[in-house]
């Protein structure tokens, strides 16, 4: 149940070895292999732990001098934090784009490779934990929050709810990763009934993280811009562009870099499902935009602020195009028959898509949902230089963990024996139904 | 089954077997050990700021529990302790008590729009009475200047000047409308915040992880965060303290409008109702069929704000005639 | 700021409620501005461009002295001049305080001219008075008979003390809301079982000869949201240059 881990037969435990011991063993090999590597591995890891120990002073100076330091007002009370919270929380979610046709429909080529969606799930959601610790103003109170020794407002608070599936995905993946690789470690071959339930159980795991992050939101009633229905749809839609995004260039990276043929099949599923996912969220932008134009009147004020400006302040405009700019160009460019061809055209693309994104769910959304005020105040907000730092610092641990982790798992990929996950994946609906 | 497990390669690098386990040393291990400990010190250096912040939190501020698991010995004990931090840190001798609500008292506050004008000094009371931080010029209440004919908000703005009241123009202060379906309580996810039985929505300060939920929850801009350390001069500190009211708030926490319950929960009225000079406001008991408040919900033509929210506030807006 | 006024037990209640407001609005007709200004020096009334401070906001509970002067519980005292205005009729006597006159000490020998009202031989002799309260003539509210006095208008004399009964015969629903406690602002207690209050009356906000409520310079501007962080904030265009503002 703990970190992601290791491989390989070398430090064999005995047949007879108990679990007490042969555990930690575990643990300590996956450590060592997450911290050896190429020269090329070791600068890239060194790049991302001085990102991230930049960001982590630029928290304790937040934690010392207060939230102060932030861009953030009583007006614009959440920012580049839960912006890049939100935005994770799809990620985690989208990973599991690459779960559904592994598991679901018994792509081979998928069900390879499908450890690194998980993967990424771990790391993303290690992300969006980190950055709600930074937007909290009390830190060291974060024990309120845990059930039975603070007081734990469930279920009446969503934040509560997010606490249960955030941690629950966690949890959920990173068994599923630790106990395969654990079971490579043992040399035994993984018993599908401690596996196979939580994969089915995390891909509805997956749609319910997100859509409790949505309703974060959803039902603020104070706050038009966010009181829509059609916000945990348009969430899942975004997150099933920004995950399979990330894990199309992801995997050419473990490619190219790693040394692990994937093959082309991932790939072209995950561009698949790309294709739709990227439409269907461009529907449901356009649908919010007409519903707030149309209708116009108050309501309409945020989407106003966010296209075009109000009353002469217009820090989005800029933010608001560009993710228009990127998604529809990233949408023309994956629905081109001949983009698959050239991978660096679909990477550009996936790239474009990511971004878009990006800006989409954080100055896009969480943002203007303050814009104006409640009081219909027209108060701007702009990351500070702090607010950079921690962002960039979080999102660079979570590389971090996302490459160390792919790292430990690729030579269990790698040494994968013909026929042996395959006829997990042949064996699971049976194996499913009796584990269940 | 085991047998399936392919064989190490044997090109592999020696330094496959755990070092620590081997007792081995190899390049590699010194490196990564080296790697490993300026890594830890570059860790503790990133993070030396906590240990200043660390200095100014009591153990027992960090320990403390919620307030209503506090016996009153406890809270006696709290209390006696939160003045010694106020007499230290803000160099000013101060009384907190816990006001606890009256049995058959539901404040309701009333705010007469037609005689309002914007003078501002409701604000300005709040801010001196509620030991706001100077600098930043908080205060729970703002006030609007909105356009006759209309009660769109996205008409109204903040920043007026005067001289008020311009003929054009209606004066609206806002400020928590004491919901009784809050959606900031609902949000809350540490229960830092509820409605006491008098129908006041309090935050415990010393409870309140600064998630800032309850300001995004909240359709009336009630809440205000506290983004520094407070700053009041000795001189200018309300010594007349309540722990769920007007005691200095600690940093990077959330508060609000408390009706003044270090005031009126002992019968006085609130600070911004005795400040205002045209008598636009009207508070007191909704239990109490003779007092000023069921008066006017009686006989003036009364509206709330945001009705169609169903927060159901207890703060009333009238106009005469 | 407080004045002291004691309620006369012997009066009936429902003239007790009305009669410390009425007693400044005697201050109507055709005495000067001096007057009103002497009067507003005792009385909590605003001054142009800045608005009442009622007694009692500025004193922290309980913290002073002050308490022994509040009104007891149940208590309510109107907060109006209990007595007869005064004329300043611009000489200063050896001290060099201004000199003030009743309005009886000329008018005992000018005998009133309703025609004079409005005419500026009139108002020169009222000095700096501005009269803005419609179309009213002096002798509308003030007693030709006694000039220290008012009278209503079916010609019942009233003392100054008691003019929020004159006021009240165009003032109606003012001055009902007002004896309910939704007119004319307070400080004090909520809950009379507790502690008694102060009352505002007509006259301690309206100029009874330009009743309508001054413009005031609003107080307490709203700050810049960002305002009084700490430590100086980056300079915000550094890191929102880069997108596209």
């Amino acid at each position: 149940m703990t970190s992601a881990a290791a491989t390989v037969s070398e430090p064999r435990p005995g047949p007879h070895e108990g679990h007490a011991v042969s555990y930690p063993r575990f643990l300590l090999r996956v450590l060592w292999l997450a911290t050896d590597g190429s020269p090329r591995f070791y600068a890239w890891m060194t790049v991302l732990t001085a990102i991230a120990l930049v960001g982590l002073h630029a928290w304790a100076v937040q934690v010392r001098d207060g939230m102060g330091v932030t861009g953030m007002t009583d007006h614009v009370s959440w920012g580049l934090y839960i912006a890049n919270f939100t935005f994770g929380v799809g990620l985690a979610a989208g990973a599991v784009m690459m779960v559904i046709p592994a598991y679901l429909f018994h792509d081979r080529d998928m069900h390879d490779v499908v450890i690194v969606g998980e993967l990424l799930a771990i790391a993303a959601i290690t992300v969006c934990i980190l950055f709600v610790m930074a937007d909290l103003g009390r830190p060291d109170r974060f024990w309120h929050m845990l059930p039975g020794i603070g007081r734990f407002h469930w279920p009446m608070s969503l934040l509560t709810w997010d606490v249960l599936v955030l941690n629950g995905y966690l949890l959920l993946n990173l068994h599923i990763c630790g106990y395969l690789l654990y079971m490579r470690f043992l040399g035994r071959k993984p018993d599908p009934r401690w596996y196979v339930p939580f994969v089915f159980l995390s891909i509805g795991w997956a749609i319910s993280v997100h859509t409790v992050t949505a309703f974060l939101y959803c039902g603020l009633g104070g706050r038009p811009f966010w009181n829509t229905a059609l916000l945990a749809p348009r969430f899942l839609a975004s997150a099933f562009v920004s995950g399979p995004a990330f894990l199309i260039v992801a995997l050419r990276l473990i490619e190219s870099q790693g040394g692990f043929a994937v093959g082309p099949g991932p790939r072209r599923t995950l561009h698949g499902i790309l294709r739709v996912a990227i439409l269907v969220n461009l529907l449901m932008v356009g649908s919010e935009a007409f519903t707030a134009f149309y209708t116009g009147g108050g309501h309409a004020a945020t989407a106003q602020y966010l296209f075009f400006g109000l009353h002469g302040h217009t820090a989005l405009v800029a933010w608001t195009w560009t993710a228009v700019a990127f998604g529809v160009v990233a949408a023309v460019a994956l629905l081109w028959p001949g983009t698959a061809a050239h991978p660096w055209r679909l990477d550009a693309a996936c790239a474009l898509a990511f971004v878009g994104v990006w800006i989409e769910k954080g100055m896009g959304l969480i943002v203007p949902g303050f814009v104006p005020s409640t009081l219909h105040e027209v108060v701007e907000y702009a990351p500070t230089l702090v607010e950079w730092q921690i962002s960039a610092g979080v999102w660079a641990f979570g590389l971090l963990v996302f490459t160390a982790a792919v790292k430990v798992a690729l030579p269990v990929l790698r040494d994968e024996p013909a026929g042996g996950e395959r006829a997990d994946a042949s064996a699971t609906p049976v194996a499913s139904g009796t584990a269940g | 089954m085991a047998t399936e497990l392919p064989q190490a390669p044997a090109d592999r690098p020696a330094p496959r077997r755990l070092p620590v386990l081997q007792g081995g040393v190899t390049r590699r291990t010194t490196v990564k050990a080296l790697g490993a400990t300026l890594g830890l010190a570059a860790f503790a250096r990133a993070i030396a700021p906590l240990t200043e912040w660390a200095r100014d939190i009591p153990v027992d501020r960090f320990l403390q529990r919620h307030y209503r698991e506090l016996t009153p010995e406890a809270m006696q004990t709290l209390l006696r302790q939160l003045e010694q931090e106020t007499r230290e840190q803000y160099g000013a001798e101060v009384h907190i008590e816990d006001v606890k609500p009256t049995p058959g008292v539901a404040f309701g506050y009333a705010l007469n729009l037609s005689v309002c004008n914007g003078c501002r000094r409701c604000a300005e009371a709040c801010h001196i009475e509620n030991n706001h931080d100077r600098a930043s010029q908080e205060s729970y209440i703002r006030v609007l200047e909105m356009s006759k004919g209309s009660m769109d908000m996205e008409r109204g703005r903040v920043d007026y000047a005067g001289p008020n009241p311009d003929p054009d123009k209606f004066y609206m202060p806002v400020q928590c409308q004491q919901c009784d379906d809050a959606p900031c309580v609902k949000v809350c996810p540490v229960e830092a915040t509820w409605k006491e039985s008098d129908g006041i929505v309090v935050v415990d300060y010393d409870w309140c992880i600064g998630c800032r939920y309850c300001e995004a929850a909240c359709p009336y801009h009630a809440r205000r965060f506290n983004w520094t350390k407070p700053q009041v001069p000795a001189a200018e500190v309300n010594p007349d303290q309540a722990y769920l009211s007007n005691r200095i708030r600690p940093q990077g926490v959330v508060e609000k409008c408390h009706f003044c319950l270090h005031r009126t929960r002992k019968g006085r009225l609130p600070a911004c109702l005795e400040a205002c000079p045209t008598g636009a406001r009207v508070f007191g008991n909704l239990l109490d069929p003779d007092s000023e408040i069921r008066r006017v919900l009686a006989d003036k033509r009364v509206y709330v704000l945001k009705e169609e929210l169903g927060t159901r506030p207890r703060f009333f807006y009238f106009f005469d005639v | 700021m407080r004045l002291p006024f004691t309620n006369d037990p012997s009066r009936p209640r429902r003239r007790r409620l009305v009669l410390g407001a009425l007693a400044a609005a005697g201050l109507v007709a055709a005495f000067g501005a001096g007057s009103w200004a002497a009067a507003r020096a005792q009385a909590p009334t605003p001054a142009p461009d800045e608005a009442p401070a009622p007694a009692g906001t500025a004193d922290h509970a309980g913290a002073s002295g002050a308490e022994a002067d509040r009104p007891r519980p149940g208590e309510v005292r109107r907060l109006a001049p209990a007595y007869v205005p005064r004329v300043d009729t611009g000489l200063v006597d050896r001290a060099g305080a201004p000199v003030l006159v009743s309005c009886g000490t000329c008018h005992a020998t000018r005998p009133p001219d309703p025609g004079r009202c409005a005419t500026d031989d009139a108002m020169a002799m009222h000095r700096g008075l501005v009269f803005a309260h419609g179309e009213r003539s002096c002798l509308a509210c003030h007693d030709p008979g006694d000039y220290d006095r008012l009278r209503l208008a079916h010609g019942e004399p009233v003392p100054f003390a008691e003019a929020p009964r004159l006021c009240a015969q165009c003032h109606g629903p003012q001055q009902r809301d007002w004896e309910r406690g939704l007119h004319g602002g307070m400080n004090g207690f909520w809950d009379a079982a507790r502690g008694g209050r102060e009352r505002h009356a007509c006259t301690s906000c309206h100029d009874p000869h330009a009743p309508a409520y001054p413009l005031v310079t609003p107080v307490f501007h709203p700050p810049d949201p960002l305002a009084g962080r700490g430590r100086p904030i980056p300079a915000r265009g550094a890191e929102g240059g880069a997108h596209g503002h």
